[in-house]
């Protein structure tokens, strides 16, 4: 029993935390996922999206966050220009080159807008839409920068490596486990993803100070999780510098005693990586340092705004931002037409087009709005809802009764069950499930015996009615007479759902 | 009443419904402003008949501004009006638009009781009050119940802003096509309004601008509040 509430509770809570992982893969999938296929009859289908969006991620992270500039679109061709030609081995003319790189770029970027998928939230019962963007773009001095998404890096970091709550002490743990192995150049990949990481925190922390100067009480709660997730790791990962600043130490010992007297150039080169790894260690250490004073000052500045807006709260004046801040509290977005709309001049002008007026004169058909005809005439017949259900009986009794008397004609004698063959093979096996169907074998056990001729001349039952009705326009069947022999004790079953009587028919010579 | 002074203040009011300028430096006008405010009968006429009419009128650095005031059925723009203006085919379009217009209103004013000294604003400085202020509600877009997207929300503001890439081409053009052509559709239509001017790829705010904001939202914050809250409305049903 608690077993099983506990695996609910793993299902329907932890849903909406294993989505929002999970979240960050959609777009590679997407984009991996028949991107290209469609475009020019699919002749770059060859090339592969999902290699492709790796790289160009890596690209932007290496020029955002480790050479802290924005990327611009022409560096972006450029990039990808290599990646074609030596990967692919596509040498295109400019123009083409032009037209797949942009196209390749507006898939990227979904054209501008964020890939979205939905999913169920079991917790809110609810049906929710995920959104995540991978490259961001803005404009700085009238040239358009791009940008890789955070979501984006912690995409193409979660590709590599497992992610924890905090990053740094992940990276830290597997920098240990390098020194001890003595792969120093692995290590130094692993310091300089620590560099990305604390530069992310940085950014994360400049964002929260922009949404503060925005909107006191979103930054607030914006800070207050910055510092729940963030600055609470700061100890640990303070500690698993200063282990392996001293692990990097004992190495180099280990390594200069080891290589005492055999000083050859394997010797030389791992000493080399070692003072490099010891080296980018420091450099990590003091923007981690620079991170954490950061965070302190940003504590300051939290209080200095909070206290402002406190204050701009008790002036006697109309506070902009504070009725902004109050106009999406409340999400009344009408508010912003009386904000606006007195501002404007007076509406001196009329609105009647010239076009319009051309229009009227000439009376241009096609310009016209096609208005619906409406006749005046007089009711004549009016088909009330019971005579469209008896139109329905007597159809469907029309076409099963056919069915039934060319059977008889051709056959003789034969079961319900062949007729039940006979009326699946030509209307499908729905027809057996048709109310209409049921009705008719009721009504036709009434009597165990039919004679057309009599029905002809006297109709006794609605059963009788309905053959009657049918073949007043023909003289066909007018032979023709049968009997009913129901077989109680045997069963015809109907789709494993319905078991009814069998019933034999057999025609009955004059 | 003297014939004369009713035909001076049925003359200032010709000029300012006109959309003419009425003040110390405005040229051929400036008799009219004199007249306007020395002459106690002239002022007296104008503001009566400009009541009359739901007109506003506003006093600003020796010049006289007007505009339509709240709800004018007559002289006041109705969203249906100002999509027509704007090129707009819905109404979230158009609140985007005001949203935008509100915006540049805090790039100059931080409240009504006094300008911040910025002297000019460019489209890229926009677009960043515009990007912060729906930041918020468009990080929490990133998990958002479909059914809960209302179309008068900000909600609706913020995916339509979020969906938007930042330009299409080097030169802006007032387009719909990305946030950059939306600011311009609205500067230039501010510009029209004449509360804006442009000097290359800088926007300064006018006189015109000035003095309706200082005056109508410090005159009318109380109003505005009650709006904001929604109290307005709540009344109205009584």
């Amino acid at each position: 029993m608690t077993e099983e509430y506990i695996m609910m509770q793993d299902i329907i809570q932890e849903h909406k935390e294993r989505i929002e992982n999970i979240k960050r893969y959609y777009p590679y999938f997407k984009l991996a996922d028949n991107s290209l296929l469609q475009w020019k009859e699919g002749k770059y289908a060859s090339l592969d999206m999902g290699y492709i969006t790796l790289a160009v991620l890596r690209f932007f992270i290496d020029e955002n966050n480790m050479k802290d500039k924005d990327v611009r679109f022409e560096e972006y061709q450029e990039f990808l220009h290599t990646i074609l030609v030596r990967d692919f081995e596509l040498f295109l003319d400019e123009g083409e080159e032009n037209q797949l790189t942009t196209y390749i770029f507006d898939k990227l970027l979904n054209e501008g807008k964020p890939f979205s998928f939905d999913y169920f939230d079991p917790m809110d019962k609810q049906k929710k839409t995920i959104r995540i963007k991978l490259i961001e773009s803005k404009i700085e001095s009238n040239v358009l920068y791009y940008s890789i998404t955070s979501d984006a890096i912690e995409f193409y970091l979660d590709t590599k490596e497992i992610k924890e709550e905090s990053s740094i002490s992940v990276e830290q743990l597997l920098l240990s486990k390098l020194i001890d192995t003595q792969n120093f150049r692995g290590g130094i990949e692993v310091v300089k993803r620590i560099n990305r990481e604390v530069n992310k925190l940085k950014l994360r922390r400049n964002e929260v100070l922009t949404m503060l100067s925005v909107n006191v009480f979103e930054g607030k709660k914006a800070y207050e999780a910055f510092v729940n997730d963030i600055t609470r790791w700061f100890d640990e990962e303070q500690r698993l510098f200063k282990k392996n600043t001293e692990l990097i130490e004992k190495a180099l010992e280990k390594a200069e005693l080891d290589g005492k007297g055999n000083e050859n150039s394997r010797f030389y080169s791992m000493v080399n990586e070692i003072y490099t790894l010891e080296l980018e260690i420091k450099k990590a250490m003091y923007k981690h340092s620079e991170l954490l004073s950061l965070c302190t000052s940003l504590q300051l500045q939290v209080d200095e705004i909070v206290t402002k807006s406190k204050l701009s709260t008790l002036r006697n004046s109309f506070d902009f931002r504070h009725a902004m801040n109050q106009m999406i509290e409340n999400d009344n977005m009408e508010a912003l037409e009386q904000m606006i709309l007195p501002l404007f001049q007076l509406k001196t002008n009329k609105w009647f087009l010239l076009s319009d007026m051309e229009n009227l004169l000439s009376l241009r058909a096609e310009n016209e709005e096609e208005s619906e005809a409406v006749s005046r005439g007089e009711e004549m017949t009016y088909v009330y809802e019971d005579e469209v259900e008896e139109q329905r009986i007597q159809d469907n009794f029309d076409v099963i009764v056919k069915v039934l008397f060319e059977k008889l004609e051709k056959e003789r004698r034969f079961s319900l069950s062949e007729l039940n063959e006979e009326l699946t093979k030509k209307f499908g096996d729905r027809v057996l499930l048709n109310g209409d169907y049921y009705t008719f074998l009721i009504h036709m056990c009434q009597k165990d015996f039919y004679s057309i001729r009599e029905i002809r001349q006297k109709p006794d039952t609605f059963f009788e009615e309905i053959i009657h009705n049918m073949l007043a326009q023909t003289e066909e069947y007018n032979k023709l007479q049968f009997s009913l022999l129901r077989k109680g004790e045997e069963t015809v079953k109907i789709k494993d759902m319905l078991e009814i009587s069998d019933i034999q028919f057999e025609k009955v010579e004059q | 009443m003297e014939e004369r002074n009713l035909d001076k203040a049925i003359d200032i009011l010709t000029k300012l419904i006109n959309g003419e300028e009425v003040g110390k430096n405005s040229g051929a006008n400036v008799s009219l402003y004199e007249e306007y405010s020395t002459n106690a009968e002239v002022y007296d006429i104008v503001n009566r008949m400009l009541n009359r009419m739901n007109i506003k009128l506003y006093e600003y650095k020796n010049g006289l501004y007007i505009t339509g005031g709240e709800n004018n059925q007559v002289f006041g723009f109705s969203n249906a009006d100002l999509r027509k203006e704007l090129g707009l085919k819905v109404n979230r379009e158009l609140y985007l638009c005001y949203f935008i217009m509100y915006q540049v209103i805090t790039c100059f004013y931080t409240d009504s009781s006094g300008f911040n000294f910025t002297e000019y604003v460019k489209i890229e400085d926009i677009m960043e009050v515009v990007d912060n202020s729906l930041k918020h509600i468009i990080d929490n877009l990133e998990i958002l119940t479909n059914n809960e997207v209302e179309e008068n929300s900000f909600k609706t503001l913020a995916i339509l802003w979020s969906d938007l890439p930042a330009a299409t081409e080097e030169t802006i053009r007032a387009a719909k096509n990305s946030k950059a052509g939306y600011i311009k559709l609205v500067l230039n239509f501010l510009i029209s309004q004449q509360l804006m001017a442009q000097s290359e790829e800088r926007y300064y705010l006018k006189d015109r601008a000035k003095a309706l904001i200082e005056n109508y939202f410090e005159e009318s914050k109380g109003r505005l509040y009650e709006i904001i809250q929604g109290k307005e409305q709540e009344d109205a049903t009584y």
